[in-house]
């Protein structure tokens, strides 16, 4: 499946420079850095002047993103010179002079030789320490990223009862930790790639090796690499370019910000992507039952979890057909309704003007015009829409005429029924759907609203993730992972992983002979 | 483009849905009274004969549909005209399941919407599943076979539970109805809805356990066998047998006469529903079933250039085929006896005679 390729070719001057090597002069190379970064006030350029023979060196680096701690051992670490003992010639040429830092500074580990200016420049911008030496078109870079980023903090959109409080920040490496604290396994495998032309931005896929399926991970590592794109600012941009039903409504790919949910979904053979710069991690192959299901369900009683999922499914079928049944069951099927009741209803709407479909139509709207005050709104003023919210939502709708009290509680009925799917992008599909089955039950009744649920579901059963058919493991029906998808089993039970992700280590616990 | 594949559940819950279809909402096999629901089970050893020959066929010729093995086995120049005429055969069927469907609907809550635009909507919802393919129209139908059982279960509940079942209505079944009740069983019950189930001799190349199906095929017939009689045992001990043989839907009757402690009381959406996704799946199969062949005997390699001529066919002669509804019953009976019989026990026995024979004397080249 090709990837879709950025159709615009990379912004500044990326390509420029590309196989230009560096230059021997210091000079020269320090001014076409300076140059190349448009004099930018945050570079930061040392000059020392080497014990012996005066040789001059630079440092560079780039102020905000660098660990001066870091960067003073670095600089010390390689310009430190230890008077190397009789007989020995003490370096005097800068070649000597180069290679004998070049040798004590590669003995820590995390340096690397850079040898054009590209090189150089990217080395510079992910945070490291770069050495040159007049007279060498060589340079010495040195990781000494650092810098002020978030602290680890509460999931603020994952939220659970139980379970643990930690999500994941900005930082990669802080995400990885926090994942490896987890699953410490010498069979949970990195691979890190840099995507986005323009921005650089490193990634990790993530998979515990012999559980991922070999030819799932291949297939991702492949599509991965053919990303073209300018720039990676969240783990979006790579959730839309993977995506292989790009007119779907439906997302087919999971993101958590919880470190413990990454790990579970490890164990069960699904691949993690970590992308830097964004806490939201992603999830492959993900199936539509991933977004039903939150970590918490395996962290409370198998009884209750069960519970608990069977009321989101219903949930989520009240949030999607709730208020197109009630707009079909009073234009088109009065005779389903209770007689005591339709007269009520009917009683309820005697002052209302509009249509039944046009009154569901404004409150759906309204709603979703709060919900969505309500997420961009500052967080001081978060509290008037709750008052405006209920005035335009309820009791002084009603007594303005405008609505019929039965609307109201169809439309809020319907609102907290969408909160209750864990996953906030599939909440989101399911808001947008719910439009389009009102109007499919506002013109042709239950007849509409079941063919356009026929239609749903058979587009929900094209869709693949990953290679994975969505709807699995209903369809196609897989007996043995029914333990984990409405109901859910008690733990001591559950001794194979999802057969789905068809991974080879199938046992999660001994069975009961090997004990 | 790899070959799409179906699996035993997939290909067990497409029968089900298949059997269910039209025949649980209209009555079937009305000669023999009250003992209609013995005459569905007395049909069924005929209608697990009939599978299992088709079984036979597709095992003989994994990869043809039927109108594949019918050339091979007849002969080109037999077999292909005959194959042509299955198609409208299978075109027409189609048609008249979307017919009742579409009066249900106008007769229980749409009086005022044109039959064409509730044709044409189902007519739409089954071509873009056979755009998707047979495999997710497969997945489709799991998920709805689980709805299905579902409702069917809750209905079964509620009218059990509002004592409205008369098993006076039921027994004693005289020697003399055990004779009707056979008369109606064969070769009415037989053919509709058993016999249709050659449909899926067009499916079953798709199918990936080759060795499963015939234990697939007669389990799935025999519980749609033993759903389709419970059913209609049902209906006729609430309604009667002389109330049931005059409503044109004795399931929808039934369930308007629900009403437990004045709360549950208004299930037709169920049965609508009920007919609703029958229809759905049954048309969906006899529309592919119309294309697969229509593709094999014109060498057409996209089929999907078909469903919309194929949805197109269907829809009109939704609707052009019989004046009103009445006509289009008398229509049933005449097509049931003499045209039906032909692709669903004639042809399949024919071949599974002639193969025999040309294995027997060693014909084939």
């Amino acid at each position: 499946m090709p990837i879709r390729k950025a159709a615009n070719k990379p912004e500044g001057n990326g390509d420029r420079g590309k196989q230009s090597p560096l230059s021997a002069a210091l000079e020269d190379t320090v001014e076409q850095v300076r140059s190349r970064l448009g004099n930018s006030p945050d570079l930061v350029i040392r000059n020392y002047k080497s014990i012996i023979n005066e040789v001059p060196i630079a440092a560079l680096y780039i102020n905000a993103i660098t660990d001066k701690n870091l960067v003073d051992a670095f600089v010390e670490q390689a310009m430190a010179f230890e008077f190397p003992g009789e007989g020995v010639a003490i370096p005097s040429a800068p070649e000597d002079i180069y290679s004998y830092m070049k040798d004590k500074a590669v003995s820590t580990g995390k340096e690397k030789v850079i040898e054009d200016l590209n090189s150089l420049l990217e080395a510079l911008l992910s945070g490291d320490t770069v050495l040159l030496v007049d007279g060498i078109a060589e340079a010495l870079s040195g990781m000494t990223s650092g810098g002020e980023s978030r602290a680890i903090s509460e999931a603020a959109t994952q939220v659970s009862i139980r379970g643990s409080k930690e999500a994941f920040t900005e930082g990669l490496g802080t995400n990885i930790a926090l994942v490896r604290r987890r699953i410490k396994s010498p069979d949970l495998w990195l691979e890190t790639m840099t995507v986005g032309r323009v921005t650089r931005t490193d990634m990790t896929m993530m998979y515990m090796h012999g559980l991922a399926d070999e030819g799932a991970v291949q297939n991702l590592r492949d599509k991965l690499k053919a990303i073209d794109a300018d720039s990676i600012l969240e783990s979006g941009y790579i959730e839309q370019l993977l995506e292989e039903n790009r007119f779907s409504p439906f997302p087919t790919l999971y993101n958590t910000e919880r470190p413990d949910s990454v790990a579970g979904n490890l164990l069960e053979g699904r691949i993690a992507l970590l992308i830097d710069g964004t806490p939201f991690a992603l999830i492959l192959p993900a199936t539509f039952f991933v977004f039903m299901h939150t970590v918490e369900d395996y962290y409370q009683r198998y009884d209750i979890s069960t519970m608990i999922r069977v009321l989101r499914l219903i949930c989520l079928v009240i949030s999607l057909f709730g208020p197109a049944i009630f707009v079909a069951a009073l234009n088109f099927h009065q005779e389903m309704i209770p007689t005591p009741l339709l007269i009520n209803l009917a009683s309820q709407r005697e002052g209302v003007p509009f249509p039944t479909f046009i009154e569901a139509l404004m409150m759906e709207f309204t709603f979703e015009i709060i919900r969505e005050a309500g997420i961009r709104m500052p967080s001081p003023i978060g509290q008037t829409v709750s008052i405006i919210g209920g005035l335009v939502l309820g009791q002084a709708a009603v007594q303005a005429g405008i609505v019929s009290p039965a609307m109201v509680i169809v439309v809020s009925l319907t609102g907290i029924c969408s909160f209750t799917t864990p996953a906030f992008n599939m909440a989101l599909s399911i808001r947008v759907l719910r439009f389009g089955i009102m109007f499919a039950g506002a013109f042709m009744g239950l007849y509409g609203i079941a063919i356009v649920g026929l239609m749903l579901v058979a587009h929900m059963c094209s869709l693949r993730s990953l290679g994975v058919p969505y709807m699995s493991p209903i369809a196609p029906f897989a007996p043995g992972d029914q333990k984990d998808v409405l109901v859910r089993i008690p733990l001591h039970f559950m001794k194979t992983r999802p057969r789905l992700t068809r991974n080879k280590q199938g046992k999660r616990q001994p069975g009961p002979d090997a004990s | 483009m790899r070959k799409e594949a179906i699996g035993p559940f997939q290909l067990f819950a497409m029968i089900v849905l298949f059997e269910l279809g039209t025949a649980l909402v209209v009555p079937i096999g009305l000669e023999s009274g009250h003992a209609v629901w013995l005459a569905i089970l007395l049909a069924l050893p005929g209608g697990i004969i009939l599978v299992l020959i088709y079984g036979y066929l597709y095992k003989q010729f994994p990869d043809l549909t039927i109108s594949g093995y019918m050339r091979r086995i007849l002969g080109r120049a037999a077999g292909w005209p005959l194959a042509l005429l299955i198609v409208p055969v299978f075109l027409y069927n189609g048609s008249r399941n979307l017919r009742e469907a579409g009066d249900l609907l106008i007769s229980a809550s749409y009086d005022k919407t044109p039959v064409i635009i509730i044709n044409s909507i189902m007519v739409i919802a089954v071509m873009y599943i056979l755009y998707m393919g047979i495999e997710v129209f497969a997945r489709t139908a799991e998920i709805y076979f689980i709805v299905v059982v579902i409702m069917g279960l809750i209905c079964a509940f509620v009218v059990i539970a509002a004592g409205l079942v008369k098993l006076d209505n039921l027994f004693p079944v005289l020697p003399g109805q055990w004779l009707e009740a056979l008369q109606s069983a064969y070769p009415n019950i037989l053919i509709f809805p058993y016999g249709e189930l050659v449909c899926f001799t067009t499916i079953l190349p798709h199918f990936t356990a080759k060795r499963k199906v015939n234990g697939v095929a007669v389990a799935a017939l025999v519980l749609s066998s033993l759903m389709l009689g419970f059913t209609h045992a049902l209906e006729m001990s609430v309604l009667g047998p002389d109330i049931y043989s005059r409503t044109t839907f004795p399931m929808f009757t039934t369930i308007t006469l629900v009403n437990v402690a004045n709360f549950i009381q208004r299930l037709d959406a169920f049965v609508i529903l009920t007919l609703i996704f029958g229809v759905f799946f049954k048309m969906s199969i006899y529309c592919y079933a119309a294309v697969s062949i229509t593709a094999d005997l014109f060498r057409i390699k996209d089929t999907h250039r078909l469903v919309l001529p194929v949805g197109v066919v269907v829809l009109l002669s939704s609707f052009v085929s019989a004046e009103d509804y009445p006509a289009h019953m008398a229509d049933g009976i005449v097509f049931l006896e003499k045209i039906l019989p032909i692709p669903c026990a004639v042809i399949p026995i024919l071949l599974y005679v002639v193969h025999r024979l040309r294995l027997r004397f060693k014909l084939y080249r």
